[in-house]
């Protein structure tokens, strides 16, 4: 009976751990072997059936960053265009959700609503006016026209998981009926805003690599002047010929930021996805 | 002095302002080109045009097919991310040792640029001759198969990438949702020899119910707003076979330069986004 029951629970626990290391693998496996191919020559990528034992070459990266095809000017415009925004919607989003979450607001409910909406509003019904009103201004193709468009979708996002993690702040921090302006500024920075580091930090990771990894509006409505890294792996993607090897180079170079991020910040990342799904938030 | 309700108002207005330029003017122009010819090729048919660009579309084949395809894509990866992210975290919360492992993981697809996922799977693991799953297919003997380029398969592929790329939220909410459960439930229910399924349809599901909403309507959302993988791994084809409604609005838009219907249809994908989070956010507050 008990050795039944003991084998019972080895194959149980046989499979479960099978299952999941399996799903586990599937979810790591373009990523690991993007890593194996930017290492490759472009002829031994070519190989079939597909060679794990090979001499790694650094060319692709090598090309991807110093090449004729290079993709470092992609990469700055993208950590301008990333951090003015994610500098933008904090300096925005911290004020208004502390007014949302903490004090008697006027119209609380209706503002609160207007946020959640504009949240929702999907990027092809931005991107098609955007391109219209932008070339009407001759600001497509610019710094301050591509921020512009990244704050339609980082500040609804950004104010709503501030007011979750705001509304975590027990109540007394902050009880005091008659304060002047001066003070009730320094309520906030000196009180409130040490009390949601936290919150802040989320906020910042989740604004930094939505902009980053953002496509659409960079594909339609930057140009030869402001180009996102996003667009910078179609240098290696043309009509007549793939560059597979480099092309892998090149995406790991403009994922690395975002992956390490991740990888650093992932409490913040789980907290941030669970805040939002407990409250509502969370886009992309 | 200065009152509690003038402050918040200070500290809100200017996100406010930001947020009727930004996101609120541009959707009121979006709306009134809807109602225009707005045509870069033929400029000067340009203007107002009433109810037209809308009737053309409720006449347009391809507007139709998108929408269904839209629909098809939504509520297939919707519900693939739940019903795989479900069994994962069910899985792996009898491994406890290992948690650590699949949460640092399931971070990887997550912060991925979805234009780079595209990439990789068309060419990494989709390819005819040179892709892992093409090369696994023909190992056990199933042969190649065309994944990108014949239309059924297509869509089932581009379905695939996006369940891909987000089963691991779906899994990270109800890990962390199943591991806050209180487990005293699960002792009483234990002694009075209630078995496994029951104690999930019974007990677990019940209580994960509103994590599982808030993962449908997030998810819905982004479903519904998805472009860039699908443009990078089949651009929409092959012929008009992925061709959701965002590519579709995209294509008439910046490739035909018809601005006018291009806006129509932005309308239009406008109001399924409205609607959808209408009816969801209404379950969600009925059950709550």
């Amino acid at each position: 009976m008990n050795t039944i029951n003991l084998n019972k629970k080895i194959f149980r626990n046989f499979i479960i751990t099978f299952l999941s290391t399996f799903i586990l693998l599937i979810w790591i496996l373009p990523l690991i072997w993007s890593i194996f191919v930017s290492f490759k020559s472009e002829i031994e990528v070519l190989a079939y059936p597909p060679n794990v034992f090979f001499k790694p070459v650094l060319d692709n990266y090598k090309a991807a960053i110093f090449g004729s095809l290079s993709i470092l000017s992609e990469l700055s415009d993208s950590f301008i265009i990333a951090s003015i925004t994610t500098i933008l919607t904090l300096l925005l989003s911290i004020p208004a959700a502390y007014s949302l979450a903490r004090l008697n607001l006027f119209g609380k409910k209706k503002i609160g609503f207007y946020v959640l909406a504009t949240q929702m509003i999907p990027p092809m019904g931005l991107v098609i006016p955007y391109y219209l009103i932008l070339g009407k201004f001759g600001w497509l193709d610019t710094y301050h026209g591509m921020i512009i468009v990244y704050m339609t979708f980082s500040l609804p996002f950004a104010i709503w998981l501030m007011v979750s993690f705001m509304e975590d702040i027990p109540r007394e921090m902050e009880e005091a009926a008659f304060l002047d302006k001066a003070s009730r500024i320094k309520t906030l920075l000196y009180i409130i805003v040490p009390q949601v580091k936290g919150g802040i930090a989320v906020t910042t990771i989740f604004t930094f690599m939505n902009s980053w990894n953002e496509f659409l509006f960079a594909v339609q409505l930057s140009g030869n002047k402001v180009r996102p890294v996003t667009i910078a792996m179609y240098n290696f993607v043309s009509v007549e010929q793939t560059l597979w090897a480099k092309l892998c180079a090149a995406a790991l170079i403009a994922m690395i930021p975002v992956i390490i991020i991740g990888l650093i910040g992932n409490n913040h990342i789980v907290k941030g996805l669970t805040l939002g799904a407990v409250k509502g938030g969370g886009r992309k | 002095m200065m009152s509690e309700k003038s402050f918040a108002t200070y500290l809100i207005t200017p996100s406010i302002i930001v947020l009727l330029l930004t996101t609120t003017f541009p959707i009121l122009y979006l709306i009134w080109s809807s109602f225009q010819n707005i045509n870069l090729a033929m400029p000067w048919m340009d203007g107002f045009v009433g109810f037209k660009n809308y009737i053309e579309m409720f006449q347009d084949k391809q507007f139709w097919k998108s929408f269904r395809l839209t629909i098809t894509y939504t509520a297939s990866t919707v519900i693939l991310q739940l019903i795989i992210g479900l069994g994962l975290a069910l899985l792996v919360l009898k491994i406890p040792k290992a948690q650590w492992v699949f949460r640092l993981m399931a971070i990887l697809p997550i912060v991925l640029a979805p234009v780079v996922v595209g990439l990789f799977w068309r060419t990494l693991m989709l390819a005819p001759d040179f892709g892992i799953i093409d090369f696994f297919t023909k190992t056990i003997g199933l042969g190649s198969f065309a994944w990108l380029s014949e239309p059924r398969l297509a869509v089932i592929s581009v379905i695939l990438i996006h369940t891909w790329q987000w089963t691991p939220f779906a899994f990270l909410v109800l890990l962390a949702s199943l591991a806050s459960l209180p487990t005293d439930l699960y002792e009483a229910a234990k002694i009075d020899k209630a078995p496994a399924y029951k104690r999930f349809f019974y007990i677990t599901l019940p209580l994960i119910r509103p994590a599982i909403i808030i993962i449908i309507i997030i998810r819905s959302m982004v479903a519904l707003s998805a472009y860039a993988a699908i443009y990078a791994a089949t651009r929409g084809g092959p012929g008009t076979a992925t061709e959701i409604l965002n590519l579709y609005a995209y294509r008439t838009s910046f490739l035909e330069v018809n601005f006018g219907y291009g806006s129509t249809l932005a309308v239009f994908i406008l109001l399924i986004t409205i609607t959808v989070a209408g009816i969801l956010y209404s379950i969600r507050k009925k059950r709550s």
